[in-house]
C-alpha cells in the first residue's frame, strides 16, 4: 500500500482531473467484467498498461510486481478449473498416472483463459487509478458524487493516520528490537502483544490531542476543506469516449466473427 | 499598554483534583508583546495554552479575554478560538489531512469564510510560510519541520491577534529552527502577540519581551529576561540555566574587561560587539 502511494503522488499522471481518470479506470472495468471477452480484456489491459507506463512513468518493474500478486491467485484458482482427475481422458490434455488420467477439457481450457484475461485487466484498470490518482484526489470525487460525508471525512482521516500509526507501530519495534525483544519466540510474543496494547493507548490517547487541536481551529462537527481539482480537459474527455466506442467496437466485432 | 488576557487564580485538574496542573495561576498578557513560558515540563505550561482557547476549562479562577471573561457557550467558543491559535507541539497531532492545501484550508472555511477568499488566503499563507515546493506532498511524506510549518500555516490563516507556540523548535533542526524563528519575528513585525514556550534560554532571552516562569502550576516570576535571568533563586527553583550572554558578560563586567554602566547585551553578537569595541591591548594580561 505505501508502495502505490509512493508512486501515485509522483505519477505523470497526477495533473489531470481525477474524475476523468475515475470514469476511465471504471468504464474499462465495467467493460471487462461486463463483457467477459478475451479480446476486450486484452485491449483494455494493453490500454491501461500504456498509460501506466508510458503516460504515468510508472516504473515497470514495480508495475510487474504489483500485477504479480492479483495474477497468483488468479492462476491457483483457474487451475482447479482446468485441472481434474478422471478415468476417461478428455480433450485438451491428459497425463495418465495409473488408471487415472490428469486431464482437461478445451471448453475449461478456453473459460481459463478468458477468466485470466478478465482478471488480470481488470486488475489493471484498478491499478491505472491507484497509480495515478492520490486518495485525497478519490475522496474529493467522492464528495462531489454525493458520497455521505461521514464516510468521506471517516476515510480522510483514516489514510491520514494510517501512516502516523504505522509509523509509531515501526518506531516501537525497532526500540523493542534494540533491547532484544525478540530474541526467541517466547519474548517475541510478549513483545508483539505489548506493542498491540501499547498501540492502542497511543491511539487513544492521540485521537485526543487531534480532537482538541481540531477543536482549537474551531471545528463545530463538520470538516470543511477546500477541494483543489484540476478542470477537465475537453480532448481528454473525447479521449475517454473514444477509448470506450472502440472497446464496444472490439466487443462487438468479435462478438460477429464467433457467430460467423 | 493594553491588556489582551488575564488569568485569576487558575486551577485546572486532568483528574478531577486528583492532582492540580494549575494551582492558583495569575497572570496579565499584554497585546502585541512577546512572551516566553519556561519551566520544567509539567509545570502548567500547556495546560494553560489550552486554557487559553477554551479547549480547557478552569475548574476555579477566570480567564479574561480582551476585558471580558470567557464564555464556555459554544458560540463564544468559536469567536474566541478564530482569535486565540494554538500551534500543538506534535505536529501529527494537528495535521489531520494528507493534503496540505486541504489541511491549511480547513481553519479558514471554519471561521466562514466564502471559497474564493479562502482560496486567496490559504494561497497567501503558502507563499508566505515558503510552502509551495512541498504543497504537493503528502502529510505524511513531509519532514517535522515541514509539518511544523504546515502547522504554522493552519494557524496563520485565520488572522488570530494571538497565536501560542508550544515548543516550536522541538526536536527540529537548525535550519528548520531558523526558518520557524524567522516566522515568528515576522508575525510580532506584524503586531500579532505570541505566547511561546521553550527550553532555550539562550533563545527566550533574546526574543521575549517578557518571560513567564512556570512553576508546579503557578507562576514563580515574571518579568523582563534581564529581570528574570538575574534572579538566581528563582531559576535554581524552575531548574533553568542561565544564557550565555548574561553569564559571560557579568564577568568581563566583574573582571573589569568591559565597563560598569554598559546595557546587557540580549545575545552573544551583541556581546562580541562590546568586546570588537574596546580598544585593543586594553586587556588585562591577567584574561
Amino acid at each position: 500500500m505505501i508502495v502505490i502511494d509512493k508512486i501515485c503522488y509522483s505519477s505523470g499522471l497526477r495533473g489531470i482531473n481525477a474524475g476523468e481518470k475515475m470514469a476511465f479506470s471504471v468504464m474499462t472495468l465495467l467493460f471487462c467484467v461486463v463483457s467477459r471477452n478475451a479480446a476486450v480484456a486484452l485491449a483494455v489491459f494493453f490500454g491501461n498498461t500504456v498509460l501506466t507506463l508510458w503516460k504515468g512513468r510508472t516504473p515497470w518493474k514495480q508495475y510487474a510486481r504489483l500485477l504479480l500478486i492479483p495474477a497468483a491467485f488468479v492462476l491457483l484458482s483457474t487451475a482447479a478449473i482446468l485441472v481434474n482427475f478422471s478415468r476417461v481422458p478428455l480433450d485438451a490434455f491428459a497425463v495418465p498416472i495409473g488408471e487415472y488420467y490428469i486431464t482437461g477439457s478445451r471448453r475449461s481450457l478456453a473459460l481459463c483463459i478468458r477468466l485470466i484475461l478478465t482478471a488480470l485487466s481488470a486488475a489493471s484498470s484498478l491499478y491505472f487509478l491507484s497509480l495515478s490518482t492520490p486518495v485525497t484526489d478519490i475522496l474529493q470525487v467522492l464528495q462531489r458524487l454525493r458520497c455521505p460525508t461521514l464516510l468521506v471525512e471517516l476515510m480522510l482521516l483514516t489514510y491520514r493516520f494510517i501512516f502516523v500509526l504505522a509509523e509509531t507501530a515501526a518506531d516501537m519495534t525497532t526500540a523493542q528490537q534494540s533491547r532484544l525483544g525478540n530474541r526467541n519466540f517466547k519474548t517475541s510474543v510478549r513483545s508483539f502483544g505489548a506493542l498491540g496494547s501499547m498501540l492502542f493507548i497511543r491511539a487513544v490517547k492521540r485521537s485526543a490531542r487531534i480532537y482538541d487541536a481540531m477543536e482549537s481551529r474551531c471545528y463545530d462537527g463538520k470538516l470543511r476543506v477546500l477541494r483543489e481539482s484540476i478542470p477537465p480537459k475537453g480532448a481528454e474527455i473525447a479521449g475517454i469516449v473514444l477509448w470506450g466506442l472502440v472497446l464496444f467496437g472490439i466487443f462487438m466485432g468479435s462478438v460477429l466473427l464467433w457467430k460467423s | 499598554m493594553e491588556e489582551l488576557m488575564r488569568a485569576e487564580d487558575l486551577f485546572f485538574s486532568y483528574d478531577e483534583g486528583e492532582t492540580w496542573s494549575l494551582e492558583g495561576l495569575s497572570l496579565t498578557i499584554q497585546r502585541g508583546k512577546k512572551y516566553a513560558f519556561m519551566g520544567a515540563n509539567g509545570s502548567g505550561k500547556s495546560t494553560f495554552f489550552l486554557c487559553c482557547n477554551g479547549i480547557h476549562r478552569p475548574n476555579r479562577g477566570t480567564l479574561y479575554f480582551d476585558g471580558k471573561p470567557v464564555s464556555y457557550k459554544s458560540r463564544d467558543l468559536l469567536a474566541l478560538r478564530a482569535r486565540v491559535g494554538v500551534v500543538f507541539q506534535d505536529p501529527d497531532d494537528q495535521l489531520f489531512s494528507a493534503s496540505v492545501y486541504q489541511e491549511i484550508s480547513f481553519g479558514a472555511l471554519n471561521l466562514g469564510m466564502p471559497e474564493k477568499a479562502a482560496r486567496r488566503e490559504v494561497e497567501r499563507v503558502i507563499d508566505k510560510l515558503e510552502i509551495a515546493p512541498f504543497s504537493h506532498k503528502p502529510a505524511h511524506a513531509l519532514s517535522g519541520g515541514q509539518k511544523k510549518q504546515v502547522a504554522i500555516a493552519d494557524v496563520l490563516v485565520m488572522h488570530p491577534d494571538m497565536i501560542i507556540l508550544d515548543e516550536p523548535c522541538a526536536a527540529l533542526d537548525p535550519r528548520h529552527s531558523r526558518i520557524v524563528r524567522g516566522i515568528i519575528d515576522q508575525l510580532t513585525g506584524e503586531g500579532v502577540t505570541v505566547l511561546m514556550s521553550t527550553h532555550d534560554v539562550d533563545y527566550a532571552f533574546s526574543w521575549a519581551d517578557e518571560i513567564m516562569l512556570f512553576h508546579r502550576g503557578r507562576l514563580l516570576r515574571q518579568g523582563s529576561p534581564e529581570e528574570v535571568f538575574s534572579d538566581i533563586q528563582a531559576l535554581e527553583t524552575a531548574g533553568l540555566g542561565r544564557p550565555a550572554a548574561l553569564e559571560v558578560f557579568q564577568s568581563l563586567t566583574q573582571k573589569g574587561v568591559l565597563p560598569k554602566g554598559l546595557s546587557v547585551p540580549r545575545d552573544l553578537k551583541a556581546l562580541q560587539r562590546y568586546l570588537e569595541d574596546l580598544p585593543s591591548g586594553e586587556c588585562p594580561s591577567s584574561l
